[in-house]
């Protein structure tokens, strides 16, 4: 078991002030069988004149609020306190991939149907001719899914280029092929494209990841980010995640906050103001293991 | 009005009016050419009046239909936002018996598809038992997950419903299709009753036809039954899209008849999770909010992030239970017309019933059985998008080339779900008067249904549209086809409620409604360019009966200061030279739209502004604005390629100063004083202030030796000549000239005249109560009317080295106090019309 205190902090500057802020915030991390929620508190300032939280459609946990006092600085902080199980069973043996989508289009069954919702388009992910083509490679006749999907993985590890100046929030996943460059949300809508191009189910997840700092030097507070990573149903085996980003299972740094069918379902945090000019955001993750 | 119908044939009952159809379903003519039983009272009606009263009244009614400006706006029309309503004088007729029969039908679809809704933003247990795809609702773009979940008042979906019926060959009406978030038409249907009983109310006294305000009242109470709170005297608004949407005619239509404020998003405001309307008085709660945009359009925080024409956070103000929006958000998850195919078996599951009203076939190609069947029909059916977000026409595969028909068929193997094919209903055809002859043309009926207790009330009425042609494939408006009123005759005796006069008590009011600012802010702008294209057309004028009357410019000494004047308006300062010869300069002010400051431009801004706010303003102002004289973008093909003669050009602008002046009158005669007329008043003041100065920099603050011909064309531009006439005979001296058009208070037309209606004007605009002392805009208006009151006309008069320096000191004094007084009005009460925009996203 890995005990994690976590902070997270989005700061907005603004140029002129704001007299209307409204927000939906996904910054309260979901329970999950690798994972236990023990504290979480959200706090924002200027004090909000409504907060109300609930569940979305998917499951996690959300926050509106809204900031009807003239500001020129919204700090939006949340703090968790988290267990995380140090390492997932892996289903030895899954079924081929052609059987999962069978069964995904005619099985009503509770968790195949929730899966199933999963298996269409959404705006950042959707299928396509590209997106198909390459997944074809990984995808042969037969092959049991996980395993297939863990060599596609590999492959856009392998294949595409972190970049974190070359894309936007926004960015298309036709582009990210184009350019084969991108960051964590990016390779994460191109893995989703590639498998509900095959007519699987996978949804995007999004977390922080744990940083370890090289042998000897003291861990850099701040230095955690923010990640995005993707999961696939395989069918009984049921839902396993995968990092295209880093080519791995997650396991014990890998903590979830939410998961959607893509980053627009689950961005952490997302608002509508008025005024404010010419603004700027920054944002703070510390992931802290403790003892 | 066609000239075919003085024409027409005696509507003798005996004779057909158009041999019949091979196959087809007539309304009006049995397969044998015999009129049918339920139209011989209208064609007796008809006949009774006689071709020539015929068509003199459809004349009428088409300027009826003109000057009451109704208008289908047309996406890529060359008339763009001002195509005329295209409405037939021969109604359709519906029978009692068959009305009765639709009613039932209509009214269990409306029950079944509420219970769809229930299911699918709750429990979805038609997921689960397979009786509804997954497939048509995970993709699904109007399946808002947002509104899963969410409670609503009295837990309905649907306030006001509508479907597409079409009668096939075999003479049975089936549904073609559901309208269920945002259904649009229903005004229209009341303005073409409206049109109807006023020109042929003999024919509908005959025919005994059933009203429709009793539906609209129904309407009303339901929506009002909505309120969340303030039960007894909620505020409801209608949500459109704004001007440029094609059926904005209709959301004026009806917020007026309805008595609802018409909003835009812009107008709306969310805080302490309630919505708010922006009043010039500060925020009002809303209620109930009836709207005409799409779903995902309404809120860019939780749905559609790329709408500008929503409010943002209304999705969690819903959720909150503190407001209503009929029909409810996400109600467009059912407009996927492969939901018809397995309408039979939902109605059995869920009702318990037979659907008694059967849809046009309907194959889903996500169906295996479907896709096989669209396979070997491809040439019988038409082709459509299983969402109709994915904004693809109807296709008929049999209309294709071999190689498209092909390629569609390939389209529809690889992507099956994404189709859905129905089978090609030949339309029945009904009788219309606009060709050269009477004539077929198809028709579909839209039906209305509104929420009614716990069940649903029809229209007994519609819209029906009318195809383009006789063997055009697709009936819609956007294609070019007609409307006609439905008229669905009673077997007894008719209520005749009308909702016109007020129905039930009235309280006694003297406040004319609270303005919304966006409102105010365009009423400014409605008196400052009817203003502007005055004064404008004043100055052409001057400019045009002197270019008229005389040869040169040398024996012109008042032209070139008209002509600076007008350069000063424009351009905002003047010009270093006069041409040669400023004839093609001054037709081109008039008629060249792309020139600043012309007038043809300023009457088109006028028209466009006049149209946003055509729900606050009466109908004689509409008239009015609408009834201005055209200015052809290209003289050359009016008036030939030597354009207009002088003689021509003082026409048009006679008769626009007679326009606008009829324009004026009406502001003063006919508006009551309240916050509309204060900014509509205070945009006309100080539009003819900014005018006065101006055309005194461009001719006065020169002095030159022979000044009688300069003096006498300031007053013919201020209209200030009668006055002056009358005061000094015929002596002119500047002094005096200043004093009449400058300082004389008691003269409208003078600068000091309108600085003291800005300065009353000011003083009566809402602010806060404990405000102490006088607003920014206040001691502005103030300022510029003390500079003025205190001057004087001889130091005005007084020149020296060819120049009044004292009257172009007070000139641009008060000319920099006026555009200050504009931007602190606006800062001021407009402010918060600002957009809400997106914060930029987080990882």
């Amino acid at each position: 078991m890995t005990h994690y205190r976590i902070t997270h902090t989005t700061t907005y500057t603004y140029g002129d002030p704001v007299s209307l802020c409204q927000n939906v915030a996904h910054l309260t991390p979901r329970s999950s069988p690798r994972q236990r929620v023990e504290r979480t508190v959200m706090s924002v300032t200027p004090e909000p004149a409504v907060f109300e939280e609930r569940l979305d459609y998917f499951g996690n946990p959300v926050t509106y609020f809204t900031v009807q006092e003239q500001h020129t600085e919204l700090v939006v902080r949340v703090s968790h306190r988290m267990v995380v199980r140090p390492d997932t069973p892996m289903p030895t043996a899954t079924p081929p991939w052609e059987e999962v989508r069978a069964q995904l289009r005619r099985d009503r069954s509770p968790a195949w149907l929730d899966a199933y919702q999963y298996a269409f388009d959404s705006r950042f992910a959707a299928a396509g001719k590209t997106p198909s083509d390459y997944a074809a490679a990984s995808f042969t006749s037969g092959r049991p899914i996980l395993d297939a999907a863990l060599d596609l993985t590999r492959r856009i590890y392998m294949d595409f280029v972190y970049d974190a100046k070359a894309t936007t929030l926004a960015t298309p996943v036709a582009e990210v092929f184009e350019t084969r460059r991108g960051v964590c949300q990016d390779f994460a809508h191109v893995e989703l494209a590639c498998l509900r191009s095959l007519g699987l189910a996978a949804r995007y997840v999004s977390g922080y990841l744990s940083t370890l700092p090289p042998p000897g030097r003291p861990r850099l507070v701040g230095a955690d980010a923010t990640h995005a990573w993707i999961s696939i149903f395989c069918g009984d085996a049921g839902w396993v995640d995968l990092d295209p980003t880093n080519n791995q299972v997650p396991a014990d740094r890998h903590i979830l906050l939410a998961w959607g069918r893509d980053y627009e379902d689950v961005s952490p945090l997302k608002g509508v103001i008025l005024g404010g000019g010419r603004h700027e955001v920054k944002v703070s993750v510390d992931v802290a293991p403790v003892s | 009005m066609p000239s075919g119908l003085s024409d027409a044939p005696a509507t003798d009952t005996n004779h057909p009016w158009y041999p019949p159809i091979p196959g087809g379903y007539d309304e009006a003519h049995d397969p044998a050419g015999r009129l049918r039983s339920h139209w011989t009272p209208f064609f007796k009606a008809l006949d009774e009046l006689g071709p020539a009263e015929l068509a003199e009244r459809w004349r009428d009614a088409q300027h009826l239909i003109r000057e009451n400006g109704v208008t289908y706006n047309v996406y890529g029309d060359p008339r763009g936002m001002a195509r005329p309503w295209q409405l037939d004088p021969v109604p359709l007729l519906i029978a009692p018996a068959e009305a009765a029969h639709l009613e039932r039908g209509l009214i269990q679809r409306a029950r079944l598809l509420e219970q769809i809704l229930a299911d699918l933003y709750g429990p979805q247990r038609l997921l689960q038992n397979g009786l509804v795809p997954p497939e048509l609702i995970f993709p699904n773009p109007g399946f808002l997950r947002p509104c899963h979940g969410v409670r609503l008042p009295g837990e309905r979906f649907l306030h006001l419903y509508a479907t597409n019926l079409g009668r096939g060959a075999d003479g049975h009406f089936r549904v073609l299709g559901d309208r269920t978030q945002a259904p649009s038409g229903a005004g229209y249907a009341l303005e073409n009753r409206i049109v109807m009983t006023r020109t042929f109310p003999e024919a509908f006294q005959d025919c005994r036809v059933h009203r429709l305000a009793l539906f609209f009242r129904t309407l009303r109470d339901t929506l009002r039954s909505l309120a969340p709170r303030n039960k007894d005297n909620p505020r409801i608004v209608l949500l459109t899209p704004g001007p440029y949407n094609e059926t904005y005619f209709e959301h004026a239509y009806l917020a007026r008849y309805l008595g609802y404020t018409l909003v835009e998003g812009g107008d709306l405001t969310v805080r302490d999770g309630r919505v708010f309307l922006k009043l010039l008085g500060g925020l009002q709660p809303v209620d109930v909010i009836f709207r005409r945009l799409d779903d995902d359009y309404c809120d860019p925080l939780e749905l559609w992030p790329d709408s500008t024409i929503g409010v943002p956070g209304l999705m969690q103000a819903v959720r909150s239970g503190n407001v209503a929006v009929a029909n409810a958000l996400g109600t467009g998850v059912l407009e996927t017309p492969a939901l018809m195919t397995y309408l039979p078996r939902l109605c059995r599951e869920l009702l318990g019933e037979e659907l008694w009203l059967p849809s046009v076939s309907t194959w889903w190609c996500g169906d295996p059985d479907g896709l096989r069947y669209v396979v070997d029909h491809f040439d019988e059916i038409v082709l459509k998008p299983t969402f109709p977000a994915a904004r693809m026409e109807p296709v008929f595969p049999s209309e294709l080339t071999k190689d498209q028909r092909a390629a569609l068929l390939e389209k529809v193997k690889a992507r099956p779900h994404a189709f859905v094919a129905q089978e090609r209903l030949q339309l029945s055809t009904a009788p219309v008067l606009t060709g050269n002859q009477p004539a077929p043309r198809k028709v579909v009926v839209r039906a209305y249904l509104a929420a009614h207790g716990d069940g649903f009330a029809i229209m007994p009425g519609g819209l029906t549209r009318v195809s383009s042609g006789p063997d055009a494939l697709v009936v819609s408006m956007q294609r070019g086809g007609g409307s006609k009123d439905t008229w669905v005759l009673a077997a007894g005796p008719v209520s005749d409620f009308s909702l016109l006069p007020a129905a039930g008590r009235v309280e006694l009011t003297r406040a004319g409604g609270d303005l919304p600012s966006r409102a105010a802010d365009n009423l400014f702008w409605l008196g400052r360019y009817a203003e502007r294209a005055e004064g404008t057309t004043r100055l052409l004028r001057g400019a045009a009966v002197r270019l008229a009357e005389r040869s040169g410019l040398a024996d012109l000494a008042e032209l070139p200061g008209l002509l600076r004047a007008l350069a000063l308006l424009a351009e905002g300062h003047t010009p270093l030279g006069i041409p040669e010869d400023p004839g093609p300069a001054v037709v081109a002010s008039v008629f060249d739209v792309a020139r600043p400051g012309s007038l043809a431009g300023i009457v088109r801004d006028l028209r466009r502004v006049a149209g946003v706010v055509r729900d606050l303003i009466s109908t004689d102002m509409w008239r009015v604005v609408n009834g201005l004289s055209d200015f052809p973008a290209d003289p050359a093909a009016t008036f030939g390629s030597d354009g207009p003669t002088p003689a021509e050009v003082l026409d048009r602008l006679n008769r626009t100063v007679i326009g606008l002046a009829a324009f004026g009158g009406l502001a003063v005669e006919s508006m009551t004083r309240g916050e509309g007329w204060r900014f509509l008043d205070l945009g006309r003041k100080l539009e003819r202030a900014m005018h006065t100065i101006a055309l005194l920099k461009g001719t006065l603050v020169y002095a030159a030796p022979n000044e009688g011909p300069v003096l006498d064309a300031v007053l013919e531009v201020a209209d200030s000549a009668m006055t002056y006439r009358r005061r000094y005979m015929g002596t002119l001296r500047a002094e005096a000239v200043l004093d009449l058009v400058v300082l004389d208070e008691s003269n409208p037309r003078s600068l000091c005249a309108q600085l003291a209606a800005l300065e009353d004007d000011v003083s009566h605009l809402p602010r806060p109560a404990r405000l102490a002392g006088r607003g920014p805009d206040q001691r502005l208006a103030l300022a510029a009317l003390g500079a003025v009151r205190l001057a004087e006309a001889e130091k005005l008069a007084a020149t020296f080295d060819n120049s009044r320096p004292d009257l172009r000191t007070l000139l641009d004094e008060v000319g920099t106090l006026l555009p200050a007084l504009s931007d602190t009005i606006t800062l001021q009460y407009l402010s918060h019309l600002t957009a809400a925009r997106h914060l930029s996203g987080t990882t």
